[in-house]
Protein backbone atom coordinates (compact mmCIF):
# COMPACT_ATOMS: atom_id res chain seq x y z
CA UNK A 1 0.00 0.00 0.00
CA UNK A 2 1.31 3.65 -1.07
CA UNK A 3 2.30 5.80 1.63
CA UNK A 4 0.41 9.24 1.60
CA UNK A 5 2.33 11.83 1.07
CA UNK A 6 5.45 10.53 0.10
CA UNK A 7 8.63 13.24 -0.44
CA UNK A 8 9.40 13.30 -4.34
CA UNK A 9 13.29 11.51 -3.12
CA UNK A 10 11.89 9.00 -1.27
CA UNK A 11 9.65 7.51 -4.23
CA UNK A 12 12.10 9.24 -7.00
CA UNK A 13 8.35 10.62 -8.79
CA UNK A 14 7.93 14.03 -9.55
CA UNK A 15 5.84 15.23 -7.49
CA UNK A 16 2.00 16.08 -9.34
CA UNK A 17 0.42 19.58 -8.43
CA UNK A 18 -1.96 19.40 -11.25
CA UNK A 19 -5.19 19.55 -8.72
CA UNK A 20 -3.57 22.32 -7.07
CA UNK A 21 -6.02 25.23 -6.02
CA UNK A 22 -5.82 28.30 -5.51
CA UNK A 23 -7.61 31.78 -5.23
CA UNK A 24 -7.08 35.09 -4.42
CA UNK A 25 -9.07 38.25 -2.90
CA UNK A 26 -7.94 42.02 -1.56
CA UNK A 27 -9.19 45.06 0.13
CA UNK A 28 -8.22 47.03 -2.71
CA UNK A 29 -10.67 47.06 -5.09
CA UNK A 30 -10.19 45.95 -8.81
CA UNK A 31 -9.40 48.26 -11.74
CA UNK A 32 -12.42 48.83 -14.27
CA UNK A 33 -12.07 46.87 -17.02
CA UNK A 34 -9.79 44.95 -15.46
CA UNK A 35 -9.11 41.18 -14.85
CA UNK A 36 -7.64 38.46 -13.17
CA UNK A 37 -5.64 36.09 -15.24
CA UNK A 38 -4.48 32.32 -14.32
CA UNK A 39 -1.74 30.19 -15.98
CA UNK A 40 -3.14 26.78 -17.49
CA UNK A 41 -1.62 23.85 -15.90
CA UNK A 42 -1.22 20.67 -16.93
CA UNK A 43 -4.62 18.39 -16.28
CA UNK A 44 -6.37 21.67 -16.23
CA UNK A 45 -9.68 22.29 -18.03
CA UNK A 46 -12.29 25.19 -17.93
CA UNK A 47 -14.13 23.55 -15.53
CA UNK A 48 -11.68 23.03 -12.73
CA UNK A 49 -10.82 26.17 -13.39
CA UNK A 50 -13.89 27.48 -12.93
CA UNK A 51 -14.68 25.68 -9.94
CA UNK A 52 -11.66 26.92 -8.16
CA UNK A 53 -11.78 30.33 -9.09
CA UNK A 54 -15.84 30.83 -8.80
CA UNK A 55 -16.73 28.05 -6.28
CA UNK A 56 -18.45 26.32 -9.50
CA UNK A 57 -17.91 24.44 -11.86
CA UNK A 58 -20.63 25.40 -14.06
CA UNK A 59 -19.09 28.76 -14.50
CA UNK A 60 -16.52 27.64 -17.18
CA UNK A 61 -18.44 29.04 -20.43
CA UNK A 62 -17.67 32.54 -18.77
CA UNK A 63 -14.08 31.86 -19.08
CA UNK A 64 -14.45 30.67 -22.48
CA UNK A 65 -16.34 33.48 -23.71
CA UNK A 66 -13.78 35.51 -22.22
CA UNK A 67 -10.88 34.14 -24.33
CA UNK A 68 -12.40 33.04 -27.06
CA UNK A 69 -9.28 34.81 -29.18
CA UNK A 70 -7.37 31.93 -27.72
CA UNK A 71 -9.70 29.00 -27.28
CA UNK A 72 -11.25 27.71 -30.06
CA UNK A 73 -12.35 24.51 -28.46
CA UNK A 74 -13.53 24.62 -24.75
CA UNK A 75 -12.07 21.06 -24.21
CA UNK A 76 -8.64 21.49 -25.63
CA UNK A 77 -6.50 24.49 -23.33
CA UNK A 78 -2.43 23.87 -22.94
CA UNK A 79 -0.23 24.35 -19.75
CA UNK A 80 0.81 28.15 -20.23
CA UNK A 81 -1.55 29.69 -21.50
CA UNK A 82 -2.42 32.71 -19.98
CA UNK A 83 -6.26 33.08 -19.41
CA UNK A 84 -8.53 36.16 -18.67
CA UNK A 85 -10.47 35.38 -15.77
CA UNK A 86 -13.62 38.04 -15.26
CA UNK B 1 25.89 113.15 -8.57
CA UNK B 2 28.91 110.81 -10.17
CA UNK B 3 28.54 109.16 -6.46
CA UNK B 4 24.66 108.74 -7.16
CA UNK B 5 25.36 107.43 -10.46
CA UNK B 6 27.62 104.36 -9.20
CA UNK B 7 25.11 103.80 -6.76
CA UNK B 8 22.65 103.70 -9.18
CA UNK B 9 24.71 101.52 -10.99
CA UNK B 10 25.18 98.79 -8.31
CA UNK B 11 21.87 99.31 -6.96
CA UNK B 12 20.61 97.76 -11.05
CA UNK B 13 23.23 94.62 -10.68
CA UNK B 14 22.19 93.84 -7.31
CA UNK B 15 18.42 93.78 -8.71
CA UNK B 16 19.92 91.75 -11.94
CA UNK B 17 21.34 89.55 -9.76
CA UNK B 18 18.87 88.67 -7.58
CA UNK B 19 16.48 88.16 -9.62
CA UNK B 20 18.42 85.63 -12.25
CA UNK B 21 18.96 83.97 -8.38
CA UNK B 22 14.65 83.66 -8.33
CA UNK B 23 14.45 82.56 -11.84
CA UNK B 24 17.10 80.05 -11.44
CA UNK B 25 15.25 78.40 -8.19
CA UNK B 26 11.72 79.19 -10.05
CA UNK B 27 13.46 76.51 -12.87
CA UNK B 28 14.64 73.93 -10.13
CA UNK B 29 10.82 73.86 -8.88
CA UNK B 30 9.66 73.49 -12.28
CA UNK B 31 11.79 70.44 -12.86
CA UNK B 32 11.11 68.97 -9.48
CA UNK B 33 7.31 68.87 -10.50
CA UNK B 34 7.96 67.62 -13.74
CA UNK B 35 9.47 64.92 -12.32
CA UNK B 36 6.49 64.18 -9.81
CA UNK B 37 4.32 64.50 -12.62
CA UNK B 38 6.47 61.97 -14.76
CA UNK B 39 5.95 59.55 -11.43
CA UNK B 40 2.83 59.86 -11.34
CA UNK B 41 1.71 59.15 -14.65
CA UNK B 42 3.35 55.81 -14.45
CA UNK B 43 0.33 54.90 -12.30
CA UNK B 44 2.24 52.37 -10.27
CA UNK B 45 5.51 53.71 -9.22
CA UNK B 46 3.92 54.65 -5.86
CA UNK B 47 2.90 51.12 -4.62
CA UNK B 48 5.24 49.24 -2.44
CA UNK B 49 5.24 45.60 -0.97
CA UNK B 50 5.25 46.45 2.67
CA UNK B 51 5.40 42.83 3.65
CA UNK B 52 4.24 39.34 3.43
CA UNK B 53 2.58 37.21 5.83
CA UNK B 54 2.13 33.56 5.58
CA UNK B 55 -0.39 31.84 7.28
CA UNK B 56 -3.43 29.07 7.86
CA UNK B 57 -6.00 31.47 8.02
CA UNK B 58 -7.03 35.21 7.14
CA UNK B 59 -9.57 36.85 8.90
CA UNK B 60 -12.33 39.34 6.70
CA UNK B 61 -9.70 41.94 6.80
CA UNK B 62 -7.59 39.69 4.42
CA UNK B 63 -4.77 39.89 6.87
CA UNK B 64 -3.06 36.32 8.23
CA UNK B 65 -4.95 35.42 11.94
CA UNK B 66 -2.58 32.65 12.20
CA UNK B 67 1.00 32.83 11.45
CA UNK B 68 2.99 29.94 10.29
CA UNK B 69 6.21 28.70 8.40
CA UNK B 70 5.00 25.02 8.75
CA UNK B 71 2.20 23.65 7.84
CA UNK B 72 0.57 20.06 7.27
CA UNK B 73 -0.35 18.66 3.54
CA UNK B 74 -3.86 18.93 3.99
CA UNK B 75 -4.07 22.48 4.94
CA UNK B 76 -4.59 25.90 2.88
CA UNK B 77 -1.82 27.57 2.81
CA UNK B 78 -2.45 31.70 2.75
CA UNK B 79 0.44 34.36 1.41
CA UNK B 80 -0.99 37.55 2.36
CA UNK B 81 0.39 40.56 0.80
CA UNK B 82 0.27 43.94 2.58
CA UNK B 83 0.68 46.94 -0.25
CA UNK B 84 1.46 50.55 0.86
CA UNK B 85 0.19 53.56 -1.76
CA UNK B 86 -2.08 54.32 -4.73
CA UNK B 87 -1.86 53.14 -8.05
CA UNK B 88 -5.18 53.17 -10.66
CA UNK B 89 -3.49 49.68 -11.46
CA UNK B 90 -1.04 47.38 -9.99
CA UNK B 91 -0.40 43.57 -10.86
CA UNK B 92 0.24 41.17 -7.63
CA UNK B 93 1.62 37.67 -8.57
CA UNK B 94 2.65 35.22 -6.75
CA UNK B 95 4.77 31.89 -7.73
CA UNK B 96 4.86 28.83 -5.35
CA UNK B 97 7.60 26.36 -6.06
CA UNK B 98 8.61 22.91 -4.73
CA UNK B 99 11.95 22.44 -3.46
CA UNK B 100 13.04 21.05 -6.96
CA UNK B 101 12.16 24.03 -9.04
CA UNK B 102 8.64 23.12 -10.03
CA UNK B 103 5.88 25.36 -10.19
CA UNK B 104 3.22 24.26 -7.90
CA UNK B 105 0.78 27.67 -8.87
CA UNK B 106 0.98 31.05 -10.20
CA UNK B 107 -1.84 33.34 -9.30
CA UNK B 108 -1.95 37.25 -10.24
CA UNK B 109 -4.26 39.93 -9.49
CA UNK B 110 -4.47 43.11 -10.58
CA UNK B 111 -5.51 45.78 -8.07
CA UNK B 112 -6.90 49.41 -7.71
CA UNK B 113 -5.14 50.38 -3.91
CA UNK B 114 -6.09 53.53 -2.71
CA UNK B 115 -3.58 53.50 0.81
CA UNK B 116 -2.90 50.54 2.51
CA UNK B 117 -4.64 47.01 1.02
CA UNK B 118 -4.07 43.15 2.12
CA UNK B 119 -4.48 40.79 -0.84
CA UNK B 120 -4.34 37.16 0.23
CA UNK B 121 -3.33 34.37 -2.29
CA UNK B 122 -3.65 31.07 -1.28
CA UNK B 123 -2.92 27.24 -2.08
CA UNK B 124 -4.35 23.87 -1.68
CA UNK B 125 -4.06 20.27 -2.91
CA UNK B 126 -7.22 18.05 -2.13
CA UNK B 127 -5.20 14.94 -1.94
CA UNK B 128 -2.49 16.47 -0.01
CA UNK B 129 0.63 18.70 -0.65
CA UNK B 130 3.47 16.75 -0.75
CA UNK B 131 5.99 17.08 2.40
CA UNK B 132 8.87 19.06 1.38
CA UNK B 133 10.22 22.72 1.07
CA UNK B 134 8.53 25.58 -0.59
CA UNK B 135 8.81 28.83 -1.90
CA UNK B 136 6.77 31.74 -2.46
CA UNK B 137 7.90 34.57 -4.57
CA UNK B 138 6.08 37.90 -4.99
CA UNK B 139 5.66 40.20 -7.67
CA UNK B 140 5.08 43.74 -7.93
CA UNK B 141 3.79 44.59 -11.40
CA UNK B 142 6.73 41.82 -13.18
CA UNK B 143 9.29 43.07 -10.86
CA UNK B 144 10.27 40.71 -7.81
CA UNK B 145 9.10 42.12 -4.80
CA UNK B 146 9.56 39.56 -1.65
CA UNK B 147 9.98 36.08 -1.27
CA UNK B 148 9.25 33.73 1.45
CA UNK B 149 9.60 30.22 2.60
CA UNK B 150 7.69 27.60 4.04
CA UNK B 151 8.00 23.68 4.88
CA UNK B 152 4.82 21.18 4.73
CA UNK B 153 5.86 18.85 7.23
CA UNK B 154 3.37 14.89 7.71
CA UNK B 155 1.21 15.87 10.49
Amino acid sequence: MAEPNRTPESSGEKPDFSNVRSGSSSTAPSPAQTENTYVVKKGDTLSKIAKDHYGDAKHWPKIFEANRDQIQDPDLIHPGQKLRLP
Amino acid sequence: MKLNHVTAVLSLCFVLAFASTACQKSQTQTSENNTGTATEQQGTANVQVERVDLGKHVGNDNQVTEHAETFTPNETIYATVVTQGSATTAELKTRWTFQDGQVVDEVSRTIAPSGGAATEFHVSKPDGLPVGKYRVEVFLNGSPAATKEFEVKRA
